[in-house]
């Protein structure tokens, strides 16, 4: 008797378990469900939000930028999404113009600088470009880098390089910069030069001759650097790209 | 010679301007720049001869402000390139003394020739001296004789005017 009372016991308590079993996945479910509806709502209110402040958002660059981080919190890409509610919105579209504004600038300027330009110059270059028609829009460098870094599905011709101090320099041609490169780049920066020297680099960063040599070679390689022979001292690198009366000039 | 203002591109405060680019691309940009500018800068202080040897009094060649200097190897091959598209050319053997066309000659030509038949010189005897030094404000005026004995024999080919080069007078006869 006692084993049929042990069964019906371990029975009972299988029962049991499956109760709570079930009374766990409703309320999983039921909070789950919450959860979609809540995302839900926050959707409906954040496109509700956008379409009312449409206008903001296309004119104030901080309202922008504000925007852009709320939804990719919740993983909304306003300037991937090109259908449905987004697109009549026109996010996508104005990035997607300022991307194509960027790689006029960089071509026009590839002749001088060959085709590595800070985003300040690009950013002055690309506001005169667009002329009065579109003077109620203002463009911050955080539109252009988002505009940029859009660029990046062409392959590695665009790359927004961070150079220190809080710059940037956006490169048009195709083949990536190494990490070497990035790192003179960023000490020219933060020299306020536009011009360094294989023993300046030894300096500042410890780096033996070679390495110095290799990395500035392979920038000339690039267009991106030119030599002077006729300093007193050694040979100097300059960068037209950083070089005032070049980033000034007209043509 | 005075010199006059010339708005100078951004490349001539550029140090390695002054230094042939090794890079190839590069360098043809630097060598179109320089061809630009020798001609700009020839046509607005009418330069009309260069001689290598004292390019260095040339503020073209020579930008004392940042100390640097085209090397007369550099400039000689520059000018050749000019020369390929008739903008220059040796006088002398050894490539030092130079002519400077920021027209070229027959550009020249067509030039003297408009001015003559639009102020019915035609038929008529002038003096070179006239031509490039008189009262004109042609563009001709203040070429050197040498360049516009040249861009006159281009018109004598076409039988557009005939020289008349003795040692006392020299003129031309246009028809």
């Amino acid at each position: 008797m006692r084993r049929r009372a042990g069964l019906g016991a371990i029975q009972k308590q299988k029962l049991q378990q499956e109760k709570y079993k079930d009374k766990g996945n409703e309320i999983q479910e039921n909070q789950f469900e919450q959860m979609t509806k809540q995302l839900d709502v926050f959707k409906t209110n954040l496109e509700e939000f956008a379409s009312k402040h449409k206008n903001e958002i296309r004119k104030n660059p901080e309202f922008r930028r504000q925007f852009q981080e709320m939804c990719s919190s919740i993983g909304v890409d306003p300037l991937s999404s090109g259908k449905g509610f987004w697109s009549v919105l026109g996010i996508g579209d104005f990035y997607y113009e300022l991307a194509v504004q960027i790689v006029e600038v960089c071509m026009a300027t590839n002749e001088k600088n060959g085709g590595l330009i800070s985003l300040d110059e690009l950013r002055t270059r690309l506001i005169k470009a667009r002329g009065k028609s579109n003077k109620h829009q203002e463009i911050s460098s955080d539109d252009l880098m988002r505009a940029a870094k859009k660029l990046k599905i062409f392959g590695s011709g665009f790359t927004v390089v961070p150079v220190g101090k809080g710059k940037y320099m956006v490169q048009s041609i195709p083949g990536e910069l190494s990490m070497d490169h990035t790192a003179v780049l960023q000490q020219v920066n933060s020299l306020n030069k536009s011009y360094i020297s294989v023993s300046e680099l030894r300096d500042k960063l410890n780096w033996e001759r070679d390495r110095s040599q290799k990395a500035l070679d392979h920038m000339m390689d690039q267009g991106l650097v030119w030599v002077d022979l006729q300093d007193v001292k050694e040979k100097q690198y300059y960068f037209p790209s950083l070089f005032n009366a070049c980033v000034d000039s007209a043509k | 010679m005075s010199e006059i203002d010339i708005e100078w591109p951004w490349q001539y405060s550029f140090p390695p301007f002054f230094t042939l680019q090794p890079h190839p691309e590069t360098r043809s940009k630097q060598v179109a720049a320089w061809k630009s500018l020798i001609l700009d800068y020839c046509k607005k202080n009418k330069v009309c001869i260069v001689d290598i040897r004292e390019a260095d009094q040339l503020p073209l060649f020579n930008n004392s402000a940042i100390n640097r200097k085209l090397e007369s190897g550099v400039i000689v091959s520059i000018l050749g390139e000019l020369q390929k598209t008739g903008n220059a050319a040796a006088v002398d053997k050894s490539k030092n003394r130079w002519e400077i066309y920021w027209h070229t000659l027959e550009e020249w030509g067509s030039i003297i020739h408009d001015y003559v038949t639009s102020n019915g010189l035609t038929n008529s005897v002038m003096t070179l001296f006239e031509l490039n030094q008189g009262e004109s404000q042609e563009e001709f005026h203040g070429l050197h004789t040498d360049v516009l004995i040249k861009a006159l024999k281009t018109l004598e080919e076409q039988r557009k005017c005939e020289l008349i080069l003795s040692d006392e007078d020299q003129g031309v006869k246009f028809f």
